[in-house]
């Protein structure tokens, strides 16, 4: 059989993929040129990137969206992993509930929660009204659903109840087991899943104007605010945040495969 | 051994703290805002009836759910010949194909709008080039109206379904093709008397994510029209932030609306699918 692929699918792919990309070249070529009023664009440049490294508030809104990522994702793995170590092991029937918990977030998504969260807490007197604090919270359950379905999905392919048989019958307790034998052997699918949650929180807009775009502005607000202003400049910082994006895609994607390779040897 | 072992229910404590302070009782009370009313006094069903006499609101209702079924639907069209093709392709064009996919399909929100306003907005590469060349349908093409908006709808849903749509080609069988080319059918007889009505729960799961993801989209819109749209979402943040004088009751009836919304769509959906796992059964 021959293995090339027939002409009416490559042309269909081809279409496809010049309509997807248009918007991203154009944006990319666009913020390395000073001038693109005809049809050919004029004068390149870099200056642009290098004004954009050297402005701290720009690195200060990298560092927050980083600095945001990281918290809700830690805490939502150690939480998600309790759980369902919990649920698993000794409380099988309990699991239904904590799965529907963590798919809720699914279906009511970004608006709908933040403004549940503000509406909840804006005037607490303690701590809870406090903007990042509301906002961890909120990234927490945002991406509760991809935790769950990685460390999930990741325990079924392990054989759980089989390897934490094996470990208790060499004389190891079950939360021993649970942590030092199957967490290590699920590290990748709790990888996969913290980068899926890393690209969502780095590409949140919704729940960072709502709940704390003036105490936390990330890079998704300095982007907001620079197209007010500075198209060159804003283009610049569209760069950084797609070519972040699509690495952490692309790290996933490789996994993924890797995982999967792994598993027909 | 029993108490011992309801010791480890401690362990779901930390979960059920964040669940609840985050995601459950933030719920119930918004639900539960939207019976009460703004002005202060006890239970009320006013707030539903701003929402549906009110022309503002009755206009964010039709146009989101006009928006999110156009590029929904256009959304599965592309998507149903994208994961066709998908299907169809081998080798080094298919892996760059799902690559490509897999990357734009995080390529939404603030970023995209701004793509948009580089490539068609007022001063765009696009738009100044139809007025070079005398594309009158390039040059006075008008990003920032309902129109534009779709437009760009339509854009981020097309990674998003293509991808949903390419595992289920997996169910349509080589030998049936093959059969029905036998008994004479021709390609597109085949597709629609047999492929589509296979791919229907597929499709119709896909579509009802497709208008989930666009009843709540909220970065995109913003970005491109600040406020000057009436769409649910953008209503839903005017009650709660920037505003002079915050109405919890009136953004709680509008979010009650927006969940009731896609409720709705995810049983039409399954009702068809349905529909079309019990003809397949019968047969």
């Amino acid at each position: 059989m021959k293995n090339r692929t027939e002409r009416g699918p490559a042309i269909v792919i081809i279409i496809i993929l010049i309509y997807l990309l248009i918007p991203l070249v154009v944006s990319i070529v666009y913020s390395m040129f000073s001038n693109w009023t005809g049809i050919v664009p004029q004068g390149f440049t870099l200056q642009t990137y290098v004004n954009l490294f050297q402005d701290k508030t720009f690195l200060a809104s990298i560092g927050r969206t980083i600095v945001i990522a990281i918290i809700p994702i830690v805490i939502t793995i150690l939480l998600v992993l309790l759980a369902l170590f919990v649920t698993v092991v000794y409380f099988p029937k309990l699991e239904k509930y904590v799965q529907i918990i963590c798919m809720i977030p699914y279906t009511i998504q970004g608006v709908i929660l933040s403004v549940s969260i503000l509406a909840l807490y804006v005037s607490n007197p303690t701590f809870l009204s406090n903007r990042v604090i509301m906002l961890i919270g909120a990234y927490c359950i945002i991406i509760l659903p991809y935790i769950y379905q990685g460390i999930r999905n990741g325990m079924r392919a392990v054989n759980m109840p089989v390897l934490l048989e094996a470990a208790e019958m060499l004389g190891a307790s079950r939360i021993y087991a649970f942590f030092r034998v199957i967490v290590p052997n699920i590290i990748s699918a709790i990888v996969v899943s913290s980068l899926l949650a890393v690209g969502i929180i780095f590409g949140d807009y919704v729940l960072v104007r709502n709940l704390a775009s003036s105490a936390w502005p990330n890079v998704q607000i300095y982007l907001y605010q620079a197209m007010k202003s500075d198209s060159m400049k804003s283009s610049a910082v569209f760069v950084v945040i797609m070519a972040v994006t699509f690495l952490i895609a692309a790290i996933v994607l490789y996994l993924q495969s890797r995982e999967r390779k792994g598993k027909k040897h | 051994m029993k108490t011992k072992k309801y010791i480890y229910l401690l362990g779901l404590i930390p979960f059920l703290v964040v669940a609840f302070m985050y995601e459950i009782i933030p719920l119930i009370k918004i639900i539960i805002n939207s019976f009460l009313p703004d002005t202060g006094g006890s239970f009320t069903f006013e707030n539903y009836e701003t929402v549906f006499t009110k022309l503002l609101y009755q206009k964010a209702i039709i146009n989101s759910i006009k928006i999110s079924l156009i590029s929904a639907a256009a959304g599965i069209i592309v998507a149903f010949f994208g994961a066709r093709a998908a299907h169809q392709a081998k080798g080094k064009l298919h892996n760059i194909f799902m690559a490509i996919l897999n990357m734009v399909s995080n390529f939404a929100g603030i970023p995209l709008a701004f793509a948009y306003m580089i490539l068609l907005g007022n001063a765009g590469v696009m738009t100044q080039l139809g007025r070079e060349l005398g594309i009158q349908a390039l040059a006075d093409f008008n990003l920032y109206s309902t129109n534009g908006v779709s437009l760009i709808y339509v854009y981020f849903q097309i990674p998003l379904s293509t991808l949903l749509l390419i595992p289920a080609f997996e169910g349509v069988r080589k030998e049936w093709q093959e059969a029905s080319t036998l008994l004479g059918a021709t390609k597109g007889q085949f597709w629609t008397r047999v492929g589509i009505p296979v791919l229907m729960p597929s499709i119709m799961g896909t579509f009802s994510v497709l208008f989930a993801n666009a009843l709540a989209a909220y970065a995109t819109v913003y970005a491109i029209m600040m406020n000057s749209i009436s769409l649910l979402p953008i209503q839903i943040a005017g009650c709660f932030v920037g505003e002079v004088k915050i109405r919890t009751g009136l953004g709680g009836a509008l979010s009650v609306v927006m969940m009731v919304i896609m409720v709705i769509m995810i049983l039409i959906t399954n009702a068809i699918s349905h529909q079309f796992q019990k003809g397949g059964k019968q047969s």
